[in-house]
């Protein structure tokens, strides 16, 4: 299962707990907060990937 | 076979996300349907949200643009039969090959 | 059927997230909603309707939040548990 974690602000406690704990060797995490996406890649990554979540 | 990608919008802080999303989907030839719902219907009074127009469907749960004393306001891009109830939410969760909240 | 998970984080979106629970739920999908950290904070009429309609409907709502558990019957879950049922979902909706 390959999982992409979309974070839209910084995680603050309990999603940075909850993320921990849907961790997964095989995942991939994009930071929308950073300012800096890559939106072709992005709408690439979520057809991919076998699920998306997009945390707060 | 065209890929379909939902997008609910929840909030009313992220339209340079759902712009930014929306657009290169487009570009991409993704069949695209967007969902504001809550605070996020709020946006639609925004001069950006008309940067929406014509990438895909625009849905605006009527309840929530009610509730936010909208009633009666236009949105661009947006007809009487894109006011819509959670239903059309669901329907899209199903129906989409990816669903994801902005 | 489709396996979502409704998060609830944000208390002044409590309502909106059940009524898109309620909404998937009538798609006929598998709905858990999850009310983290906050103790529900506006149980008016409207939302204690919807909320029984939610568990007619064989919606499932669990709270980390004591008090929304013995006051309003949430079933107990603390984080881990509701990272097990993110695992197990299909779609993810945080609030």
């Amino acid at each position: 299962m390959h999982t992409l974690h979309i974070l839209r602000t910084e995680p603050d406690q309990t999603t940075t707990e909850l993320l921990e704990l849907v961790a997964e060797p095989e995942e991939k995490r994009v930071r929308l907060y950073s300012g800096d996406v890559d939106w072709d890649q992005l709408v690439e990554d979520i057809f991919v990937a076998d699920k998306v979540i997009s945390w707060w | 076979m065209s890929r379909t990608l939902g997008l609910c919008v929840t909030s009313d802080k992220h339209l340079d996300n759902v712009i930014g999303l929306a657009s290169a989907a487009a570009n991409k030839d993704v069949d695209l349907r967007i969902f504001f719902t809550g605070r996020s219907v709020l946006l639609t009074q925004e001069e950006r949200f008309k940067n929406l127009v014509g990438l895909g469907k625009l849905y605006v749960c009527d309840v929530s643009f009610r509730a936010n004393g909208l009633e009666g306001r236009e949105v661009p891009g947006v007809g009487f039969k894109e006011f819509v109830t959670q239903a059309r939410n669901a329907e899209m969760i199903e129906e989409c090959d990816r669903y994801l909240v902005m | 059927m489709k396996k979502i998970a409704v998060l609830v984080k944000d208390p002044h979106q409590q309502y909106e997230a059940l009524r898109t629970s309620l909404g998937a739920l009538l798609e006929m999908a598998e709905v858990s909603m999850f009310v983290l950290d906050h103790e529900i904070a506006d149980m008016d009429e409207a939302y204690s309707e919807n909320m029984e309609f939610l568990d007619e409907m064989e919606g499932l709502r669990f709270s980390n939040n004591q008090v929304n558990v013995d006051r309003y019957g949430f079933q107990p879950a603390n984080l881990a548990e509701i990272g097990d049922k993110i695992r197990e979902s299909d779609i993810v909706i945080p609030f």
